[in-house]
């Protein structure tokens, strides 16, 4: 067996983004430590873009599962494609990029495929003989964990920023080979789906202000979400405020939430627990503000501010009032 | 109805949290696991699983809830809180030396669960807080060939069926799912409830059923093998903005941040 997968599933239509980009690139990052030749699959609905865009982004062969029933995610399906992919390519290894439903589907195919599989991986290690340890954070990102996966085939899922994606060359081209996806019975309907966000996303956010328990009460969110539009930004949260209600559970950032990595990263009130962290400890500047000067949030930020952002807060959006044009 | 949830002792994540933070967490010397000494608690969304479970108790359903483990003796302690918390039964295998390895402790768990018999749900937490990966009720979910969903915070019995609300990162979605089926609880379920003085005193009384690999018939396979664990150290040059009030303090903030060049 021998080739290194990256799976790219329900690309969008506006080309290859996020963990999809970011599956290519630890592929190719893998490969280059073990010699393998780097491939794709591509599982979805009308997805010839996202094939030649992983052509041009370096897959050296695309597997495609292309079929109505595959537009939409399910998990289901998904899996039962990437293992057809997996079958018909013979690869040692599969990467998966941090997406919304990599959980949903990613160690069900380590589990299907035999050789198991390791999620958040931060960093691939070569070993002696050829091989790759992986590594990935443990307790909430206080410690790490290096492990191998010595059978094949296996899935590594990935953490984001693990290796860029290899730029676009429209001199390269893969060829296509197109796999077999049945559809099965569901046993998982999806009857109520949240609306496609359209807005511009956490994610992809250049400043994130973000609020945790410190803020005492749960309208004081609004200051969060005031001083985030005047930046241009927007608003994040802890799990502590998540848990209260404060602000919906889309907007945490962390190890289960979204994992973020702006210009500018503001917590405000935040304890800087290493879960909350492992959300926003690779953004460019990190501003603290806490009344704790033993915070831990004050290890991890650039600039600390030791006080009550509930004076703070008011402060900063008033003087960023003039920026945003009010 | 009979429901499985799938518990797992794990160090306390806010002790470790503490440790780490003033440089006292310390790997031992089979750099496998802590040296450190921390209190052992049941991972906080596996007690999400077992509200879960009792709240279709609640919903008047007809349930029997059997709460399963996999470990040594100490995680009788476990055990004997899920008891209290209301399980009807509690059933550990007896692993005491197993590697923490997320597919291996699925053969086991899936070996259990088919040893109980006709199962139609299985809760489990939706990642442990130790190994934070959410790969064991995955591949539980694959080896016993069940249906599985993620990350549910609300679970409803609805004819043959489950209606289940996720909370996902774009929302929440509602699913339908045939059973059986795995199904792992997020923290939006909400707070568990105590466990009472009575279940306390059933639960003294109630010893765990124990099996053994051989019982179960657990047979080998390959996974996920832990080579070392390191601890992260965290850098820390924060610079402190001085000031002689908020206002000062936010003004000097914005002109360090305007020189930064993320303004
Ligand atoms: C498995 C697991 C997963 C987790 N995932 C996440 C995750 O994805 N995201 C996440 O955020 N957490 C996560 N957590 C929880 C995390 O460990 C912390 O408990 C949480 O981040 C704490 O939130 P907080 O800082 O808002 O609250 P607290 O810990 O209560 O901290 C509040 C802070 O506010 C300060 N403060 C109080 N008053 C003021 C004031 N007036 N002005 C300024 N500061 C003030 C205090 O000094 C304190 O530092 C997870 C935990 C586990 C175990």
């Amino acid at each position: 067996m021998s080739g290194i997968i990256a799976i790219i599933s329900q690309p969008p239509a506006e080309g290859l983004t996020g963990g999809d980009l970011e599956a290519l690139g630890g592929a190719a990052a893998l490969a280059a430590q073990t010699g393998e030749p780097v491939l794709a699959a591509v599982i979805g609905h009308s997805v010839s873009d996202a094939v030649a865009e992983a052509g041009e982004r370096g897959a050296e062969r695309v597997y495609v599962a292309d079929a109505e029933h595959l537009a939409a995610f399910s998990g289901d399906a998904v899996v039962d494609a990437a293992e057809s992919a997996v079958a018909a390519s013979e690869v040692s290894t599969v990467v998966i990029g941090r997406g919304t439903n990599t959980l949903e589907f990613a160690p069900r195919l380590g589990a299907r495929l035999g050789g198991g599989c390791v999620m958040g991986v931060t960093e691939v290690r070569p070993d002696a003989d050829g091989g790759f340890a992986v590594v990935a954070s443990v307790y909430g990102g206080s410690a790490r964990a290096v492990y191998r996966l010595a059978a094949t085939p296996r899935v590594i899922g990935l953490s984001p920023g693990l290796a860029p994606a290899p730029d676009r060359d429209a001199g390269r081209s893969a060829e296509v080979v197109a796999v077999d996806a049945p559809a099965s019975a569901e046993e998982r309907v999806v009857v109520d789906q949240p609306a496609e966000a359209t807005g511009p996303r956490l994610e992809e956010a250049n400043v994130v202000v973000s609020g945790g328990r410190g803020l005492q009460r749960g309208d004081n969110f609004a200051l969060i979400r005031e001083l985030a539009a005047n930046l241009g930004g927007m608003p994040g949260a802890s799990r502590a405020i998540v848990d209260e209600g404060w602000a919906p559970s889309e907007e945490q950032v962390g190890l289960t939430g979204k994992i973020v990595s702006p210009d500018l990263y503001v917590a405000a009130g935040i304890s800087g627990a290493s879960q909350h962290m492992m959300g926003c400890s690779t953004s460019r500047v990190l501003v603290g503000i806490n009344t704790d000067r033993d915070a831990p949030i004050f290890r991890y930020a650039r600039y600390g501010i030791n006080g009550d952002a509930l004076e703070v807060l008011p402060e900063l959006i008033r003087l960023t009032r003039e920026r945003a044009g009010g | 109805m009979h429901i499985v949830i799938c518990a797992k002792q794990v160090i306390d994540p806010d002790g470790v949290n503490s440790y780490a933070l003033w440089g006292q967490l310390e790997v031992d010397e089979s750099g496998r696991a802590f040296s450190t000494e921390l209190p052992l608690i049941i991972n906080a969304y596996d007690d999400q699983a077992i509200e879960a479970a009792l709240r279709l108790r609640d919903d008047g359903h007809d349930v029997t809830i059997t709460a399963l483990s996999a470990g040594g003796e100490d995680v009788n302690q476990l055990l004997r809180h899920c008891k209290a918390m209301g399980c009807d039964e509690i059933v550990r295998v007896d692993d005491p030396d197993g590697p923490p390895d997320a597919f291996r402790t699925a053969r086991l768990l899936a070996a259990a669960i088919r040893d109980l018999g006709d199962v139609d749900l299985v809760l489990c937490g939706r990642q442990s807080s130790d190994y934070d990966q959410g790969t064991t009720p995955a591949a539980l979910a694959e080896m016993l060939g069940y249906a599985y969903v993620t990350v549910a915070f609300d679970v409803r019995v609805e004819g043959e069926r489950l209606r289940i609300k996720r909370a996902t990162p774009l929302g929440e979605e509602q699913v339908l799912a045939s059973m059986p089926t795995v199904v792992t609880i997020s923290n939006e379920l909400g707070i568990p409830r105590y466990p009472t003085g009575r279940g306390m005193i059933a639960a003294r009384r109630h010893p765990a059923t124990v099996k053994t690999l051989e019982e179960l018939g657990v047979e080998d396979g390959d996974g996920a093998e832990l080579l070392e664990l390191y601890i992260h150290e965290v850098a820390g040059e924060c610079e402190f903005i001085e000031g002689d009030d908020p206002a000062a303090q936010a003004a000097a903030l914005l002109g360090k941040l305007e020189a930064e060049g993320v303004l």
